[in-house]
């Protein structure tokens, strides 16, 4: 088995390297097959794990070798596959591999094609350390891995300024929480003197309550960057500047939702702080409700499909933070499907429009672009989470966990939301797709992509739609590694069922009754809603105003005025003082005998009082 | 047969100076290749000799210079200076070899060789009188570099760069004439020998203060460390890309090395008393450097200032006087000595091409010369510390050691990996995103063959180092424990004693 598990993690890193050595060359359809292959050998290496464990087998534990080694600190490549990693590794390997094969008719006119494939499978390879590694420093090394590629891809037009400046806002805003995570990582090893997830889990009972909850809270923080949740958000609306099938894979599917897997990983840490835990949740239910709300009035797919994920996200950490663990892997995977979906699709509108991302500019592309068309349309309705698709299993799973354990708040401010993730998905559908084609007067002429594009994201598709169906077995397998969480809403179940499939389906008919004329009169935007709305609460702005400017200035402030001005002048200053000493004292030396016996003699009173003194010092000492 | 090979190590390379003033110009460059390849692989033949499982001074040799005053020539290495040792023979060489066309290049050669002797030197010597020869010797040849091949205001870089030293260095003089009467007034003989301090009982505690403050100038502004830093960047600014390197990625390290060496066994109590100011100082220098190089308009600036604020880290991981902290600092100093070195070649490489160095020069770089891009991409990450580099490995053992003594500044100094994102990413941005604007850069080459040979070794260690740095750390690891266990064992204070833990005694029994 030990095999598998070495050709699942290191396929891709082998796929990336010999497209690597061709990135700078002119393109090769090769390097796509090549790591398209890989990545399904990858996949199937998963699969091969996945029903070995599914089967009753032991998790597989290596040990590859050591890697830092200092003082009492012990850090090996160490891999683990148990349940949850097995999960992880499945999603990421089959997105992954759809994701390949699709992007190779979607970067076919690219000049940079070789060096696309090079970056995203280097990206898979990084998230399958993440996701498979035995303790901590292996997790941040993956970590950090896919916050590169994904700076290396969301620049991947390099050209363009705005593409590489949302890559460093990407990277930068991730350090700020990789800050947070690596003080969890030190907490962690000075109080239990190990970072292997096996050692530290066992002794965190027998940790002081404050440390764990530092723990906890660290650790969130560095989850809070990598699933962009707020404060930390802004950086996911912007990564969109990437490729298309960069934000299906990377910033929708599977990147993002390593915050929920490190805080679904180290459950037994968060179920000991309760109040953390809480925390968890009351911040994901606000990012859920939070971004639906954005997501409203974008005039960008990508931004409002980049809102959607940063919802649900926000949906996982909910059902992650009231400790129902295996409910957000169970979102987590279901989501990585239909979102993804939802993405290549966005892509094949993009192409078709020459990359025009503005809905209000489409319109009736149902005519032109059916297959497209109908399979967004199923990922959105999975999205909603509408009987019998993935969504509804996954997502309201999550809003009976809200309710079932009391919260009835939180529970509300996702049914909310689920009313809102309803209306902006059929409002991007609407606007897309159906009323009239206001894409011919700008001069479009859209096509349908390529067999093999939709043929990729046909598996998706079907995902999408079954997913769900299979909750039993998926409950079964994962809590062999995640605890069971119990909850009573027997009685009261198909009333929650109920009441959140209306508000899905009320939300889906409000779109399609607002937008069935195309667009709305532009006077709506002169409410201060839309304003406040469209501006993404002046987030952004404020970000700018108050971090990113006063930074700048204060940076060319310490240069100009400190360090030259104050700190290099007092240097330049003392040394002047001496050479100017050194003149006004050079008449000393004068070469008149007389007045030089004066300055010796000067010179011996003063050192014979100085020894008086010093030694008279001595004596009263 | 290895009992002089560290002799060998410090005199061949200056007896080959002296020899290579016989030949002419044109064969010189091949001469400075062979001696200094020469030099690289006895450096090689020294680790592949020194035994990683022994604990002390290996290859250590010792000759009377002055026996009346105990001064020796006394020499030897363990795991903190021997991969300092080989990374100077390294750099000498690959300096050497990617040297372009330049006026003078024979003294400039025979300079190099000279200063190769005083850099060896000052890493193997174990005799203090001997360490401060060397480490004065070394200020001369840096200003003539400076000096005779720098920019427009190379008088001015190079004069300010010796006199600053210098006169921390008189500091450190007074320091080491008082530890010998010290070691006289306790013992009663003469002795200037580092393992004889080592083996005296610890001075009290306020004679400590004052010799810790007498060293620390020395050694502060060779690090260089806040507020005494502002030579760094003119010498830099002026110095050719022979001179950087080295300078970066070598004689810096010696301020850094001395600490280790000198302050924290021979003084423990003070290390301890100046932890947290020294802390402080450290975070200034990570912080506010890294602010300084984010508004740079100059390339290599941007990479001056940043081994300032990395040098920063190097401090904070020393004072963490813990192994994992001081390991960390040892290693990280190696792991700087590759990343800025290799830094300052890449900044050498467009500066040859286009004689400026303004960042606003260039731009969409990555277009024009990829390969040179791809290279600045990696010591780039590597130096904003991405896992698997080299520098990751060193900047996270630091961060953790300082962790065990204090988790607020432990976090103010982990904004490093923040602010440390934010210059160099913006600095890449620049040279290498958007469009080629600049007519200029149209057709500028891609990487040389000779700059390659140079350049790729680099790579190659960076990675290798980040991916499997136990043959360097390892060593290290073995030479700071008895480092941090003598620490220990010579505090006098209570508080120090306690926050000096014996790394012989396993944590959990603490």
């Amino acid at each position: 088995m030990e095999i598998y598990l070495y050709i699942a993690l290191f396929a891709p890193l082998v796929g990336s390297l010999i497209a690597g050595i061709f990135g700078a060359s002119k393109k090769l359809l090769f390097t796509g097959i090549v790591t398209s292959s890989l990545l399904a050998l990858s996949f199937f290496s998963s699969i091969v794990l996945l029903v070995h464990l599914l089967g009753g087998g032991d998790e597989i534990h290596v040990e590859m070798m050591t890697w830092i080694a200092a003082g009492e600190l012990y850090i090996p490549f160490g891999f683990l596959v148990d349940e949850i990693s097995a999960t992880m590794m499945m999603v990421v390997t089959l997105v992954s591999t759809l994701v390949h094969i699709y992007s190779i008719g979607y970067m076919k006119h690219d000049a940079g094609f070789n060096r696309f494939f090079s970056y995203l499978s280097a990206f898979v390879f990084s998230m399958m350390v993440l996701v498979m590694s035995d303790n901590f420093a292996g997790l941040f090394i993956g970590w950090e891995g896919v916050g590169l590629c994904s700076w290396l891809l969301i620049g991947f037009w390099y050209k363009k300024d705005i593409a590489t400046w949302s890559a460093n806002e990407a990277f930068i805003m991730n350090r700020i929480a990789d800050l947070g995570m690596l003080i969890g990582i030190f907490l962690i090893y000075w109080n239990t003197g190990s970072l292997q997830y096996d050692t530290v889990f066992a002794a965190a009972p027998s940790l002081d309550e404050t440390i764990l909850v530092l723990i906890a809270l660290f650790l969130f923080i560095g989850a809070m960057g990598k699933s962009a949740q707020f404060p930390l958000h802004t950086w996911l609306a912007d990564a969109m500047e990437g490729p298309t099938p960069v934000s299906a894979l990377i910033h929708a599917a599977t990147m993002v939702t390593a915050g929920v897997y490190l805080v679904v990983r180290a459950h037994p840490i968060y179920e000991l702080t309760p109040d953390v835990s809480y925390f968890i949740a009351c911040v994901g239910a606000f990012v859920a409700i939070f971004a639906a709300s954005m997501a409203l009035v974008n005039r960008d797919i990508k931004r409002i499909i980049a809102y959607s994920t940063l919802s649900q996200l926000g949906y996982m950490f909910v059902a992650a933070g009231l400790g129902a663990y295996w409910v957000a892997l169970f979102h987590l995977m279901a989501h990585a499907f239909f979102k993804a979906l939802l993405f290549l699709g966005a892509g094949n509108v993009m192409h078709a429009m020459r990359d025009e991302l503005d809905p209000y500019k489409m319109g009736g592309l149902f005519k032109v672009m059916k297959y497209t068309a109908i399979l967004m349309i199923i990922a959105s309705v999975a999205l909603a989470g509408i009987f019998p698709l993935a969504g509804f299993f996954s997502k309201d799973k999550i809003l009976e966990v809200a309710f079932g354990s009391e919260n009835y708040i939180l529970w509300g401010v996702l049914w909310v939301s689920a009313g809102l993730t309803a209306f902006y998905s059929f409002r991007l559908i609407m606007l897309t797709f159906f009323s009239d084609s206001r894409y011919k007067k700008l001069g479009f002429d859209p096509h349908e992509a390529y067999p093999y594009m939709l043929w990729a994201m046909a598996p998706l598709a079907l995902l999408a739609i079954i997913a769900g169906w299979f909750e039993h077995q998926f409950v079964e397998f994962v809590t062999q590694a995640l605890p069971m969480f119990t909850f009573n809403v027997a009685d009261v179940v198909w009333m929650l069922i109920v009441v959140t499939t209306l508000i899905a389906l009320g939300g889906i008919a409000l779109a399609i009754w607002t937008y069935r004329d195309g667009p709305l009169d532009p006077k709506w935007e002169r409410n201060p809603i839309h304003k406040l709305l469209i501006n993404e609460y002046y987030i952004p702005a404020a970000y700018e105003r108050c971090i990113s400017r006063p930074y700048r200035e204060l940076s060319a402030f310490f240069w100009k005025e400190v360090d030259l001005k104050v700190v290099d002048y007092t240097v330049d200053l003392i040394a002047s003082m001496v050479y100017g000493s050194g003149k006004k004292t050079h008449t000393m030396q004068n070469g008149n005998l007389s007045s030089m016996l004066g300055w010796v003699a000067a010179g011996a009173v003063l050192l014979l009082l100085a020894v008086i003194f010093s030694s008279g010092i001595q004596v009263a000492g | 047969m290895f009992e002089y090979i560290l002799s060998i190590l410090i005199f061949f390379p200056a007896l080959a100076a002296i020899l290579g003033l016989a030949l002419n110009k044109d064969s010189i460059k091949a001469y400075g290749i062979v001696v200094s390849a020469i030099e690289f692989l006895l450096a090689l033949m020294l680790w592949y000799a020194y035994d990683a499982g022994v604990t002390g001074m290996q290859f250590v040799e010792s000759v009377a210079i002055v026996e009346a005053f105990g001064v020796h020539y006394l020499v030897g290495v363990d795991g903190i200076s021997l991969f300092i040792i080989i990374l100077a023979a390294f750099f000498t060489l690959i300096g050497i070899a990617s040297l372009p066309e330049m006026k003078n290049i024979k003294n400039l050669i025979i300079t190099l060789l000279f200063m190769q002797m005083t850099m060896v030197g000052v890493f193997a010597a174990l005799d203090v009188i001997l360490f401060y020869i060397f480490w004065e010797l070394s200020l001369v040849p840096m200003l003539y570099i400076i000096g005779a091949w720098g920019g427009p205001r190379r008088v001015y870089a190079s004069v300010k760069f010796f006199l600053y030293t210098f006169a921390g260095s008189m500091f450190l003089l007074v320091g080491i004439l008082y530890m010998g009467y010290a070691y006289h007034d306790a013992t009663g003989i003469w002795s200037f020998s580092l393992l004889d301090w080592y083996e005296s009982a610890t001075l009290p505690f306020n004679v400590q203060l004052w010799l810790f403050g007498a060293f620390f100038l020395g050694f502060a502004v060779k690090v260089p460390m806040f507020p005494f830093h502002t030579w760094l960047p003119y010498a830099h600014g002026e110095a050719p890309t022979i001179g950087s390197v080295i300078l970066a990625a070598i004689l810096l390290k010696m301020g850094t090395y001395a600490f280790v060496r000198f302050s924290l066994p021979l003084f423990p109590d003070a290390s301890y008393y100046f932890m947290v100011p020294i802390a402080i100082i450290s975070i200034i220098m990570i912080v506010y450097t890294a602010m300084v190089a984010y508004a740079q308009k100059d390339v290599k600036q941007v990479v001056a200032y940043s081994s300032i604020s990395h040098m920063g880290v190097i401090i904070l991981g020393t004072f963490a006087l813990n192994v994992e902290g001081i390991s960390g600092a040892v290693f990280l100093m190696i792991a700087h000595g590759v990343v800025s070195g290799a830094l300052f070649l890449l900044v050498g490489v467009i500066y040859e091409r286009r004689h400026t160095k303004l960042m606003s020069e260039f731009g969409g770089l990555a277009t024009v010369m990829p390969y040179y891009a791809t290279i600045f991409g990696v010591f780039m990450l590597a130096s904003v510390g991405m896992p698997l580099t080299i520098n990751f490995v060193g900047e996270f053992l630091c961060l953790l050691g300082f962790y065990e003594q204090s988790h607020t500044l432990t976090l103010l100094a982990g904004l490093a990996i923040i602010v440390g994102a934010i210059y160099m990413l913006a600095a890449f941005k620049k040279l290498f995103f958007g469009e080629v604007t600049n007519e200029k850069n149209r057709n500028l080459p891609d990487v040389t063959k000779t700059e390659l040979v140079a350049l790729l070794p680099l790579v190659v260690i960076t990675i290798w180092l980040g991916v499997y740095p136990k043959p360097v750390l390892g060593p290290i690891d073995n030479s700071v424990k008895p480092l941090v266990q003598m620490m220990h064992d010579r505090a006098i204070t209570p508080e120090a004693q306690a926050a000096i833990a014996s790394p012989l005694v396993p944590k959990e029994a603490r």
